[in-house]
């Protein structure tokens, strides 16, 4: 275990993460930042989780202040004490965090000598409902500015922190490129309307554009990854394999602002899983990304990786201090994890190399029902794809499958909702061919539009309509026994579509909630509707406006004056595209759409295999237009329960 | 054959529960490349006993796990096999685990059953903070499961604010008594009974910063009888303090036993290395 330097000359950061240990600690961001913070010689990072409940209530009844978890040191001594910001619904805690921390929740109320409260992390890309409380955002990768941001508060530290400096050093953080300083910028509004963000001074930019690593293989981290001593929710080894995805499903958010893809070297990965094997004692690793089986040579890594054949012998021998031959744990053992698969990616290939170790849960996302809507989506996987996923799963032994869908897209109507169904009795029935035990867990999550993807612009679904629709699925489901449906809690999608594009006003309801009470809004026993519609009356804010109203092409959005890479006009040519059902190909195999997110920086693809490596849909060029003709239906639904023959499938 | 591994629990480890022990032992065990066998079927997993569970919170200078080995596991130094280093002892076979073999200690020959301290420093290596490896022996696997086999529990708590002479008091009053009734909760039902004949041994063995310090051995069949049972038959206004296991007593052939005692090798080399 790594035991960070303690001492008043090293630029200290606190890395902490807003939610409960168990949630917080497998976080691959945080990690990565603590070993480079550590790796310097002149700063220092430790870790600190919120408290549950019933910890913060000991800890304020004793007055004792949030810690560290590494040397139980108050957060109030920090340097700098910064959040990940993984989703909306934490934002009650941060500021909880802060306060517990001792430090004033809004910015403006902090002296000279307070800790500067960062945050970092997917929602960032969208600060403005923290604006007020958080002093400065990292836009995009963190490896490279992490180490500028210390330099620089490292030099205030050093003159002394003197009364009347933190204006001036904040000054200097927003010159810093990806880094996002709110109290540099005014806001004005005409009514409703934002009309203007500008700069409070001439060397603060207009447009802070995010940082983006150009190659993975440059960052091998984390090396050490930190194993709990108690059980965590990701309780293995996990090892990034790339990052960004262009597949471009217009709902999602990470696909839109991690571009362009970047493979890590396939030597590289192996060292990183054998070494990381060998030294924490694990006998499982994930290999993550948004979509791991775009990897080029997926299925020789995952065969090597169980079969034991990963260690690099080829690469720089002994470099790592793991040389021997057999290093890492026994083979046979070793199970790999994916998370995130597509299913025009999982060919039987793939399914038998995961499947030798112990099988682990398999979750598809074919996101939506119908393949007219999974155009309108741009997530182009055909039933026929869907299917042969499904049945290489059962054949090699899988039994139980988790689909995932979203309900309240752009333009869904009930027969896009109930198809939900018929997929998946379909699937449970492929399952029927091969095991008895065949089952299948529909699972239903509310869409909340997200800032900086083609859907930014759309009215979220109100909650009655997303409880309709999940009645929908339900009904059309019948009582097929094969199927189980789960369903997010609409009103929670609600709450998170505040925050997800609100903007600076929001931030007055976010802190009304946290001081009501509304900590751990992430999770279903402590989340409350009524306490947020109460806040945002309270702080005279529309919620209809901010959550259910469709934006217009000239509108302001928020988020504007904060760049993902991606042209505004390259975002709304997209968003009419798919209202007009034209779907789009993975710009990682095709031409480029000069969407802006290489074009703007100077950086392309790094991708190892020219075609998709499992073929699918879109590497094969399969014609797109024909997706509709599988048929929507194996069976008529008056059968059901009837035993018919399976149809179509692989 | 299994390795029979006795291990401590101190410190901030305390507070970990049965199941993160389970845990940290597999991982620590694979780190290692112990050669222990795996059950069978869809989801094999390594295959441990624990000896009796402690309750979290408890510190422990005797916790036991027996890990069965695999066939391939041994190798007879005579016959040299692949992985043996030269230096095998006489003592027993080596175990073979990844990165190479471990001879049994020759520093311990009186010992029942081999000794592997170069496995125990191994373990404790991988363990976290807290858990340190003592002994590690050979067994051939046969006769009772630990938890069977354990009869008696020594136990070392603190009670917390009482002074020795009326904590020595308290003691003597105890042991007089011919029942010592006590209620504790089971299964969401408060059930009382008499823990008198569970108390073999109960005395004031000093002081703490805390209180006074008692020791005691309490019977672990058909229960195990904790300390903090005790404690309110003996001071009822006091709580415990630290509470922590010493041994686990066995009743074999040869009498009154524990399963493994801590390996002076591996202690002296540790004394050698800190000191
Ligand atoms: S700039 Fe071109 S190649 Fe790069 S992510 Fe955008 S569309 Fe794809």
């Amino acid at each position: 275990m790594q035991q960070p330097r303690v001492g008043s000359d090293f630029t200290s950061w606190l890395l902490a993460y807003p939610d409960t240990y168990e949630i917080g600690l497998p976080n691959q961001g945080l990690q990565i930042l603590y070993e480079l913070v550590n790796e310097r010689p002149d700063a220092s990072a430790e870790r600190a989780y919120a408290p549950w409940i019933d910890l913060e209530a000991e800890m304020r009844t004793h007055g004792l202040p949030l810690f560290s978890v590494d040397t139980h040191r108050a957060a109030g001594e920090f340097d700098i004490i910064a959040f990940n910001l993984s989703a909306e619904l934490v934002y009650t805690n941060v500021l909880n965090c802060i306060d517990l921390a001792g430090v004033a929740v809004r910015s403006a109320q902090r002296s000279d000598a307070d800790p500067l409260i960062g945050a970092g992390g997917h929602c960032a890309f969208n600060p403005e409902p923290l604006a007020d409380f958080v002093d400065f955002f990292v836009i995009g990768d963190g490896e490279e500015v992490v180490g500028e941001i210390t330099d620089v508060v490292g030099a205030w530290k050093h003159s002394g922190k003197r009364s009347g400096t933190r204006e001036g050093l904040l000054r200097d953080l927003a010159g810093i490129e990806g880094v996002y300083v709110p109290s540099m910028y005014a806001v004005s509004y005409d009514g409703a309307a934002l009309v203007e963000v500008t700069p409070r001074y001439p060397d603060v930019p207009p447009l802070v554009a995010k940082r983006t690593v150009a190659d993975l293989a440059d960052w091998p981290y984390p090396r050490r990854q930190l194993v709990p001593v108690t059980e965590v929710v990701h309780d293995r080894l996990s090892v990034e394999v790339f990052r960004g995805c262009t597949r471009g499903c217009r709902f999602c958010q990470a696909g839109m602002i991690t571009r362009p893809v970047r493979e890590r070297p396939a030597a590289q990965v192996r060292e990183m899983v054998s070494a990381g094997l060998e030294r924490s004692g694990y006998d499982e690793v994930s290999l993550m990304s948004l979509s791991t089986a775009d990897y080029s040579g997926i299925a020789e890594l995952v065969r090597d990786t169980v079969t034991g054949d990963a260690s690099p012998h080829d690469t720089a021998g002994g470099a790592s201090g793991y040389g021997t031959a057999d290093a890492g744990a026994d083979p046979s053992r070793i199970s790999v994890s994916l998370p995130s698969l597509r299913v025009d990616a999982f060919t039987v290939d793939v399914a038998a190399q995961v499947s030798r170790a112990r099988r682990t849960g398999l979750t598809f996302a074919p996101e939506a029902g119908s393949w007219r809507l999974r155009q309108i989506i741009n997530k182009l996987i055909t039933e026929e794809d869907l299917y042969g996923a499904v049945r290489s799963a059962y054949s090699q032994g899988w039994h139980r499958m988790k689909l995932y869908f979203l309900t309240g897209l752009p333009s869904e109507m009930d027969p896009d909702t109930e198809a939900i169904a018929h997929l998946a009795a379909n699937c449970a029935r492929i399952g029927q061919e091969y095991t008895k035990r065949a089952s299948v867990t529909v699972s239903l999550g509310g869409f909340v539009p997200k800032p900086h993807t083609p859907f930014q612009w759309f009215g979220q679904n109100p909650p009655d309509e997303l409880s309709r629709k999940v009645r929908l699925v339900r009904s059309a489901l019948g009582r097929n026994r094969r199927v189980q449906l789960k369903w997010h809690d609409p009103a929670a999608s609600t709450a998170e579509g505040i925050a997800s594009r609100g903007d600076r006003r929001v931030g007055a309801a976010i802190e009304y909630v946290w001081r009501k009470g509304g900590t751990f809004q992430e999770w279903s026993e402590r989340f409350d509707l009524a306490l947020w519609q109460e806040a945002m009356s309270a702080c005279g804010l529309d919620l209809d406006w901010y959550v259910h109203r469709h934006r217009g092409e000239h509108e302001m959005l928020p988020w504007d004056h904060i760049g993902a890479g991606l042209h505004r006009d390259f975002l709304w040519q997209d968003w009419q595209d798919a209202l007009a059902g034209h779907g789009l190909p993975d710009c990682r195999w095709t031409p480029c759409y000069d969407c802006g997110a290489c074009t703007e920086y100077g950086i392309e693809h790094i991708v190892a295999s020219p075609v998709a490596p499992n073929g699918g849909s879109q590497g094969t060029g399969q014609d797109l237009a024909t997706g509709h003709v599988v048929p929507v239906e194996l069976r008529p639904r008056q059968l059901a329960g009837a035993g018919a023959p399976a149809g179509g499938g692989a | 054959m299994r390795l029979r591994v006795r291990f401590s629990k101190t410190g901030k480890i305390r507070f970990i529960g049965h199941r993160d022990v389970a845990r940290v032992t597999e991982r620590a065990v694979r780190k290692v490349g112990l050669p222990v066998a795996y059950s069978e079927g869809f989801s094999p997993r390594m295959r441990m006993s624990f000896g009796l569970a402690l309750p979290t919170g408890y510190e422990s200078d005797g916790e036991f796990v027996e890990l069965p080995l695999v066939d391939s596991a041994l190798v007879d130094g005579a016959q040299g096999g692949a992985g043996a280093s030269d230096d095998v002892a006489a003592g027993g076979p080596a175990i073979v685990c990844r990165g190479g073999a471990h001879a049994p200690c020759e520093h311990e020959p009186e010992l029942d059953a081999p000794s592997y301290c170069t496995i125990a420093e191994a373990l404790s290596e991988a363990l976290p903070v807290g858990m340190e490896v003592s002994a590690a022996v050979l067994t051939d696997g046969r006769g009772p499961s630990l938890q069977a086999a354990v009869r008696t529990c020594g136990w070392r708590f603190e009670i917390v604010g009482l002074d020795e002479a009326a904590a020595a008091k308290a003691v003597a009053a105890l042991l007089a008594a011919g029942t010592v009734v006590t209620e504790r909760v089971h299964k969401g039902e408060t059930v009382s009974s008499d823990i008198r004949p569970s108390v073999e041994v109960l005395q004031v063995v000093g002081r703490s910063d805390l209180g006074a310090v008692l020791s005691a051995e309490l019977s672990a069949t058909p229960r195990v009888v904790r300390p903090s049972e005790l404690v309110p038959a003996l001071a009822s206004a006091h709580d415990m303090g630290k509470a922590r296991r010493t041994h686990q007593w066995t009743c074999g052939a040869a009498g009154r036993a524990e399963p493994a005692v801590p390996s002076r090798c591996a202690q002296r080399q540790k004394e050698t290395l800190s000191g």
